[in-house]
């Protein structure tokens, strides 16, 4: 049984698995309680933690919403669990200011 | 006659009318307690003692009234008389030390008074000690209540109906369910006439221009983006990197990136209603039906206590990791969509949102967040008010001790 996946807005970058996944594991999309494509996860993503369903380059807004919550600190692949280890918040950054 | 609905089946139609206890000055409350408020820390334990003393009696405390200055002070002074005047307190004893300076019970009772409701200021001092103090306000407490007891509720409009918005403990679930049902119980609220008190400043990070749009006039909107950027600040002048405290450790667990994702599910709670004014902390939220903001940190403690200082009876606190969350005084309604939540912290968890993960309409959950809240208003007590979960009266501070 694949996990669902929630969208929230059409374009975004990323969706929320609705269980944990495995390594390998089939993650099916869900946008607007209809059931979209299926897709492998490249790694384990835990319990409602996210998944990335549009490529994004280093630098580049990764989008939920349809608004940015963060910029990719390296380049994520669809499949990807995407967390702080790969997105950076671009506000309250007193370390860089 | 008001609808017990305690089961949570929904009715076609939303109730339009609530039972509360109509006050001098217009105002409603949701609770008729007697309020013992401490105007210093030294005050506390004589509060506590009366409290403990007298059925129907909320005592408040608190660790501050004393050396504080300027704005901070001023701060705790208007914090303490929104509690006195919030509907929730029908009447209130309004104790403290020796001489304060700024923050004196006389002073707090003359503020109080002008809702008309009765207030009495006690000094430990002048009134012979702690015990004698003690003595005298148990008696006028007593008397008090023997007044507030043989009140009887009313039926009145939502418009007199200041429903408080807070979220906590957010994680993925969040965005997509609990905030989403707060957010139709909002409009609801506000669509009948009445009013919802949205918070949390740190949370508005990131979705600035979405609040803004909301705003009746653009002057609102600039206010919003101001606020926000003066809390950034404020974090930026720490020198450190947010990240840690906001997110929280338990956001980012609970699969929260950054604070922008936190705050574009927290801003779900404020549905679709016009945003009719913007409010600093613990001010009183004027009359005008419609969605309020107020300039609160992300500190949820700290956040309700301002929303209770501006006139809330009733508040939703919408939570993904479950909470123990309780203002003493204003009835407080947690609700979460997350399922594992839902199990592990059943105990305080009055209304659970997780079949918005098994295909149910956000309408059909927010229906009965929304029964809840006119159900607890009416005089259903919360869990956590049942299990004198009183955890969370904590003033906001802007100054040093000095």
């Amino acid at each position: 049984m694949p996990v669902t996946a929630m969208i929230i807005e059409d374009g975004d970058n990323v969706a929320t698995c609705l269980e944990k996944v495995a390594k390998g594991g089939s993650v099916r999309l869900m946008l607007n309680g209809k059931m979209g494509k299926t897709l492998k996860a490249n790694q384990a993503i835990p319990y409602i933690h996210k998944i990335c369903i549009k490529t994004l380059k280093k630098g580049e807004h990764c989008m939920k919403y349809g608004l940015s919550i963060g910029v990719a600190s390296k380049d994520i692949k669809v499949g990807d669990y995407i967390h702080v280890h790969n997105i950076e918040s671009a506000r309250g950054r007193g370390d860089l200011a | 006659m008001a609808r017990r609905n305690g089961t949570g089946a929904t009715s076609k139609r939303l109730r339009k009318t609530w039972w509360g206890y109509p006050r001098e000055n217009g105002d409603v409350g949701a609770r008729n307690y007697l309020l013992l408020l401490s105007g210093t820390l030294y005050a506390n334990p004589t509060c506590e003692r009366v409290a403990r003393t007298l059925r129907h009696s909320v005592a408040l405390t608190h660790p501050l009234g004393r050396c504080q200055i300027g704005p901070d002070i001023q701060r705790t002074f208007e914090t303490l008389v929104g509690h006195g005047q919030n509907a929730n307190a029908g009447a209130v004893i309004v104790i403290d030390h020796h001489r304060e300076e700024g923050c004196t019970a006389d002073e707090i009772a003359h503020e109080i008074a002008k809702t008309g409701k009765r207030v009495e200021a006690i000094n430990i001092r002048e009134d012979g000690g702690a015990i004698d103090a003690t003595a005298k306000a148990t008696r006028i407490g007593m008397e008090m209540l023997r007044e507030l007891t043989n009140e009887r509720r009313q039926e009145v409009s939502l418009s007199k109906l200041l429903l408080g918005l807070n979220c906590g403990t957010s994680d993925t679930t969040s965005g997509l369910s609990h905030n989403k049902a707060t957010g139709w119980v909002t409009d609801q609220v506000v669509k009948l006439g009445g009013r919802a008190l949205l918070a949390e400043t740190t949370e508005m990070m990131g979705g600035e221009d979405v609040l803004a749009a909301k705003c009746v006039r653009p002057a609102l909107g600039k206010r919003i983006w101001r606020m926000v950027e003066e809390m950034e600040e404020r974090i930026l002048a720490c020198g450190v990197d947010l990240r840690g405290s906001q997110p929280t450790g338990d956001n980012m667990e609970g699969g929260l990136t950054t604070i922008e994702e936190k705050s574009l599910g927290a801003i779900q709670k404020a549905g679709s209603a016009p945003i009719v004014d913007v409010i600093p902390w613990a001010k009183r939220a004027n009359r005008r039906s419609g969605l309020h903001v107020m300039d609160t940190p992300g500190h949820g403690g700290e956040s309700i206590t301002g929303i209770a200082a501006g006139g809330s009876q009733v508040l939703i606190f919408s939570t993904g990791g479950g909470h123990t969350i309780n203002h003493p005084l204003m009835s407080t309604i947690r609700i979460t969509g997350n399922p594992l939540s839902a199990r592990l912290q059943a105990d305080t968890t009055d209304v659970d949102v997780t079949d918005i993960f098994e295909g149910a309409p956000i309408e059909v959950a927010g229906r009965r967040v929304y029964d809840e809240v006119l159900d607890v208003a009416s005089g259903k007590m919360t869990k956590a008010e049942i299990l004198h979960e009183d955890n969370a009266f904590a003033i906001n501070r802007i100054g040093p001790s000095v």
